[in-house]
């Protein structure tokens, strides 16, 4: 423990709102960061609100992502592509890999496809609830499902790319052409709502909690 | 080993200065640092703030390899594919521009957004801000870019276009014959200057940095 920090001297009771921008404390009468202009709120405003909503949001967009195709291949079709001809899933791209033994792919699109957003769900759902209390675990187990929840969202965009990539590649002439599906667009929009999601929840809220039961 | 720059320390508007832990809140006071060393909160030990070394150089000199090698990996194709008598090139815009002539717009605006637009801005917007902080200016709209930086951090993406690059050649591998070219190699640096560039500096050492600036002004 760092002698410098007295017991229950915290921001928010002295009136303090630090810049969730630049961090500068500012008295909670400032409405604006003097610093960087920014407004002013002791917690970020509708936190858990705003991330629930967001969250529930999310969860709607991953039903067609996971249901419809990610991509459509048309033409002579080669399973090795990506799927046959027609429609592919995301789940079915996987399942296509891990058959025809390309197991890295198969993995890091399950992962990034499949298992973060999954995880990152559950783990803001897990933070909301132990922010209002009803859900058990320690501050700093809350604290890293916080930090790996911000640090790995970015990345499931990747199945996006790989569409991206691919529509821009696989134009062969009349063998073979390949069109996004509107999985990929329904999963873009799962991305960056558990980004914004994330972004929203106020960490603070764990620890006002804490304070208040303890 | 610190290796201390004598004309860049770290400056501060007042002698002292109190922190709130952006975790849990915790009031506690805000110590100057040497180079290298970092403060956690008292309260909960999270990082608070990390005094980087030679932070401003390695931000200026980062930012500007980065907008180098961006122009490089605009200006050149990342790979050439030949198959079926067809030779297609890829590149970050050419990968949008097919999203938009297969009619999803949307996502090629958010290609756009994160793989040129976030990444440009960073990249623009550092060595803007950071050049003159160097010799102890602030340029008009300093505060307004900064902010504009740590808004699209996050929506930077190019590392993960990286390796969803790479995850297409492992699913196309055998169909086509494929070349790699110069905007491939250029992306990658792209990559690792930006993340090097943002690292090298900390938030708070920036912000206080324009604020001692911009009054001495």
């Amino acid at each position: 423990m760092n002698p410098g920090v007295s017991k229950g001297s915290f921001a928010i009771d002295q009136g303090l709102a630090s810049c969730s921008c630049c961090g500068k404390l500012s008295p909670q009468e400032v409405e604006h960061c003097p610093r960087c202009g920014k407004r002013l709120h002791l917690r970020k405003p509708q936190s858990l609100a705003r991330t629930l909503s967001l969250l529930v949001a999310a969860i709607a967009f991953y039903i067609p992502a996971m249901a419809l195709p990610v991509m459509i291949v048309d033409g002579v079709g080669t399973s090795s592509a990506g799927g046959s001809t027609g429609g592919s899933t995301i789940i079915g791209g996987v399942i296509t890999f891990w058959k025809s033994g390309s197991y890295p792919v198969a993995i890091i699109i399950f992962t990034a496809s499949v298992l973060i957003p999954i995880l990152k769900i559950v783990s803001l759902c897990w933070l909301c609830l132990a922010a209002t209390g009803r859900a058990a675990g320690s501050p700093h187990s809350h604290a890293l499902a916080y930090h790996i929840t911000e640090l790995v969202g970015r990345w499931s965009m990747v199945d996006v790319f790989v569409v991206a990539i691919l529509v821009c590649l696989v134009r062969l002439g009349n063998l073979m052409t390949i069109t996004p599906g509107p999985a990929a667009i329904s999963f873009a929009t799962v991305v960056i709502l558990t980004m914004l999601s994330a972004m929203s929840f106020d960490p603070r809220l764990l620890w006002d909690h804490q304070r208040r039961t303890a | 080993m610190f290796r201390h720059h004598p004309g860049l320390p770290w400056p501060r508007l007042h002698r002292h200065e109190q922190v709130a832990c952006p975790f849990c809140d915790a009031l506690q006071p805000a110590p100057r640092l040497r180079e290298g060393e970092a403060a956690l909160c008292g309260h909960c030990g999270e990082e608070l703030y990390r005094n980087r070394p030679r932070s401003l150089s390695r931000c200026v000199g980062f930012s500007l390899a980065a907008i180098f090698f961006m122009v490089l990996a605009h200006a050149f194709p990342f790979l050439t594919m030949e198959a079926a008598g067809n030779r297609t090139r890829l590149g970050l815009w050419e990968s949008a521009r097919a999203l938009y002539l297969d009619g999803a717009f949307l996502l090629s605006i958010l290609t756009v957004l994160f793989t040129i637009v976030a990444p440009a801005v960073l990249a623009c917007g550092l060595l803007y801000v950071c050049a003159p902080l160097m010799r102890g200016k602030a340029l008009p709209g300093t505060v307004t870019i900064s902010r504009w930086i740590q808004l699209s951090e996050p929506w930077s993406m190019l590392e993960v276009f990286l390796l969803g690059f790479i995850v297409s050649l492992l699913k196309l591998g055998h169909l086509a014959e494929i070349h790699f070219e110069t905007g491939l190699w250029a992306l990658s640096a792209v990559v690792f200057c930006l993340a090097a560039a943002l690292g090298g500096i900390d938030r708070r050492e920036l912000w206080d940095r324009i604020e001692v600036a911009k009054l001495s002004s």
